[in-house]
């Protein structure tokens, strides 16, 4: 069967293809449309995903959307009217946000693709992650827990999941916290607090927790509370998400933790100002974790499963991912590397093979390179035509090269085959560098990606010697495979690994299996034998509030604007040459 | 200058907070433009098109940042800077990116022709501000110096648009037809706008309250905590794949 899955309308669209109960293209809309977090209807990822199988729209047997609209409804209305009347500012832009688009889901994919009503199907929201979780895992029988902001009414389910090659699927979803209590909502909150934007500034909020201390955890634990069932439930009193246009907390949050970060200013943790919000921070990210770390360890108990599938938004924790792994009994945790929204289009697309429409499951190849393939020759092109000097080299001496230029200080763009699906550069669209210099962390923080000073680096390692530098429990590499777990460096290897780091002696490691991306992993091996450690700083190939790249001309593009050093797409190296490129842009001006 | 407009400039740019501000919007707008400017570089065939999109987002960076800086700067000094939420980009809902080109589907004839008016708005809007800033020389210098720089873009983009397009004047024309036809869908969205809220601001009122009654009653009942998922059935398919 051929099935389309589509994510939308929230942030981040997404569309994935699946043919024959297997995945044969998944992208985000923003890599295609270069607008970071695009959640408008993934059209161009649609047309994309079609035509990497060389399908029309109407060869699709079914196109699935990633939750049910209506439902969703059921649920914004809800709201407003428990919220009346204070929701009377809300009301206008979440009924016209609705019914505008939202709710109308079926016609608008039906008339986008041109195909049949009868054909457009949708699941709920968190079966779709618990499906892309689950249904993507090298796993036959796994306990699922799924956590986001919310989906239709469901902020965090629990359920189990199992499947066999050439059997048939069980995905049930036991029990759910509903809206207006969440995880992925109070994280949110903290977020917004700090100035951080929503939906994109989590990954800031966890960074910036390793520089305080939790000395405001019972603050958090009076907001997110724990119900007797083992639950967890908000005081929505220090909230406002449910009820205003444009805030995510109260007065009452504000009196509790102080005013909010001016988000023009920056975050020094080195000040007082900024220690407190750092403080804040790691409160709300310890009280996290407690959670979700509790309810894990309590469903491992009534399931006596021993692999956990973990999807939704929350599974972007890293932090939160490790401490699931080490406290909550679970001998293994699988976090597919689009955990989020856009995962769900994948997500969707097999629920529907499997269980819509009853089809035998068959194994996911376990990577995440789903997405357009970089073209080395267009890369060439346009270095030809800028007059920058470039070369087309045998593999062999091409990763020799370039583990010397990066030995040498030097900031690599590497652009390899297929894009990655999901937010992370898994090694097909990174930036790497050296990871032994701090210097070197705070250059690509400055300089090259223009970001805060306080955010960390993820070093990447080959898996056979992962645990030689970083303190992997078990099920740790795992966890590492789609850079989902926060894990200690070795303390006697931190000072050769500074710019991967974090202030608390952790790294976001990548932990890099040879059959994922062979070209990295010779990489590692050079790198090694000229330095010593098979270690490099991995980071994605972006700019700050732009997507990950896609296609050569925008590596090429970002290449230059960020001033990095060298340029690797396939087998084409383009080197930045300073002075040729000055004296050009003295030209033009 | 237009001379109608000066009192307006004049009353906008004399509080500090608002030109504080209008500075900051100002840098978010010029770093939009550059990444729509970087992207149309990376979407062009022409190389020497290419080197001067590149040039010119290089130098939107360069505005943003001037912007930014000064912004910030005034925002500074002040005791009260208002509330973050007035920073928006002065869009209405759903209208993002409405003011913008869609790089990709546009040619670039119409590319060059929408640069080429924009940056001879920007032009001589920046130099209308300029005149209504002697209190504020830094901010002068500030909008001054990038003023200067739009002429460059104006007189490029022109340039381009010569050798590029067989029919130059008519791009400009049809670009100026679109700019006119956007300004009045702009215009009509907002009142389009203002007109629902009211309306729909009224139903709440009217229509919700014997509802809303229902619906916090239902609410009292509920225990926070754990619930079942609703119906299992779905999971197994048997619902059809429907939207409720």
């Amino acid at each position: 069967m051929k099935i389309l899955g589509i994510s939308a309308f929230y942030h981040d669209a997404a569309a994935a293809l699946t043919i024959d109960g297997l995945p044969v293209a998944a992208v985000q809309e923003e890599r295609l449309s270069r607008s970071k977090n695009d959640p408008t209807f993934p059209m161009r990822a649609i047309e994309w995903c079609l035509d990497q199988a060389g399908l029309e729209p109407e060869a699709l047997d079914a196109a699935i959307f990633y939750e049910r609209p209506a439902l969703k409804f059921d649920r914004v209305l809800m709201t407003l009217l428990r919220g009346f009347p204070q929701s009377w500012r809300i009301f206008p832009k979440a009924m016209k946000n609705m019914v505008g688009e939202k709710l109308w889901v079926r016609g608008i994919v039906s008339a986008q693709l041109g195909i049949p009503a009868r054909r457009v199907h949708f699941t709920d929201h968190h079966l779709s992650h618990a499906a892309a979780a689950f249904l993507t895992a090298p796993t036959e029988e796994a306990a699922i827990l799924t956590a986001d902001g919310v989906g239709e009414w469901a902020t965090l389910t629990v359920g189990q999941g199992s499947k066999r090659p050439g059997g048939p699927v069980d995905i049930r979803l036991l029990r759910e916290v509903r809206f207006p209590h969440s995880l992925g909502l109070f994280y949110s909150a903290f977020t917004a607090w700090l100035g951080f934007p929503v939906n994109e500034g989590e990954y800031k909020v966890m960074g910036l927790a390793a520089y305080g201390a939790p000395r405001f955890a019972d603050e958090v634990r009076r907001i997110l509370r724990r119900t007797p069932d083992g639950a967890f439930s908000l005081d929505l009193g220090y909230f406002d998400y449910h009820r205003a246009v444009d805030a995510a907390y109260s007065r009452r949050f504000v009196d509790l933790f102080g005013p909010p970060r001016d988000r023009f200013e920056p975050i020094d943790p080195g000040t007082a100002q900024g220690r407190h919000y750092a403080d804040v921070a790691a409160s709300a990210q310890r009280v996290l974790e407690e959670v979700i770390v509790d309810i894990a360890t309590a469903f491992r108990k009534e399931t006596g499963l021993a692999d956990l599938c973990l999807g939704g938004g929350v599974a972007l924790n890293g932090v939160a991912n490790a401490r699931i792994l080490r406290e909550a009994g679970f001998e293994r945790l699988f976090v597919p590397s689009a955990p989020g929204d856009a995962g769900c289009a994948l997500g969707a697309a097999l629920w529907a093979d499997r269980i819509l429409f009853g089809q035998p499951h068959r194994d996911c190849p376990d990577h995440p390179f789903w997405g357009p393939a970089v073209e080395p020759d267009d890369l060439a092109r346009l270095a030809a035509e800028d007059g920058l000097a470039f070369e087309r080299a045998a593999e062999a001496d091409m990763i020799d090269n370039v583990a010397d230029a990066i030995g040498r200080g030097a900031v690599v763009g590497w652009m390899e085959g297929a894009v990655e699906f999901g937010p992370r550069a898994l090694g097909h669209r990174s930036i790497l560098a050296d990871p032994g210099d701090a210097a070197m962390r705070d250059r690509i923080n400055r300089d090259i990606k223009f970001r805060e000073s306080f955010r960390p680096f993820a070093p990447v390692v080959p898996v056979e010697q992962a645990a030689t530098f970083f303190e992997l429990p078990p099920g740790g590499a795992r966890l590492g495979r789609f850079m989902s777990g926060v894990f200690p460096v070795r303390p006697e290897w931190r000072d050769r690994l500074r710019a991967v780091t974090h202030v608390d002696g952790t790294a976001r490691v990548q932990v890099l299996e040879a059959a994922m991306a062979p070209r990295l992993h010779r990489l590692l091996g050079a790198y090694s034998r000229c330095h010593g450690i098979p270690v490099l700083l991995n980071t994605s190939f972006n700019i700050a509030g732009d997507p990950i790249v896609t296609s050569a001309a925008e590596g090429y593009s970002t290449f230059r604007r960020a001033g990095m050093d060298l340029l690797v797409a396939d087998d084409v190296v383009v080197r930045r040459d300073r002075a040729r490129q000055a004296q050009r842009m003295e030209v033009m001006a | 200058m237009t001379g109608w407009r000066v009192p307006i400039d004049r009353l906008v740019w004399a509080d500090p907070r608002r030109r504080a501000r209008k500075l900051l919007q100002f840098a978010e707008v010029e770093a939009q433009g550059a990444r729509d400017l970087f992207r149309a570089a990376e979407m062009t065939d022409d190389p020497l098109l290419r080197r001067r999109l590149f040039a010119h987002a290089r130098d939107e960076v360069r505005h943003a940042a001037l912007f930014r800086a000064r912004g910030l700067a005034l925002r500074r000094m002040l005791a009260d800077p208002g509330p973050e939420h007035g920073l928006g980009d002065g869009l209405i809902p759903g209208e993002r990116g409405f003011d913008r080109l869609e790089v990709e589907r546009e040619s670039i004839a119409a590319l060059l022709a929408f640069i080429h008016l924009s940056e001879r708005a920007a032009s001589q809007a920046f130099a209308a501000y300029g005149a209504v800033l002697d209190h504020d020389p830094e901010t002068r210098a500030v909008i001054d110096r990038i003023a200067r720089d739009e002429e460059g873009h104006m007189r490029y983009s022109r340039a381009e648009l010569t050798r590029l397009a067989p029919d130059a004047r008519r791009a400009l024309w049809v670009a100026r037809l679109r700019r006119f036809w956007r300004a009045y869908l702009r215009l009509a969205l907002i009142l389009a706008d203002m007109i629902s809220r009211l309306i729909l601001t009224l139903l709440y009122f009217l229509l919700l309250p014997p509802f809303a009654w229902v619906a916090k009653r239902a609410a009292r009942k509920e225990a926070a905590g754990w619930r079942d998922c609703p119906e299992h059935d779905r999971a197994e398919g048997r619902a059809g794949g429907g939207q409720y």
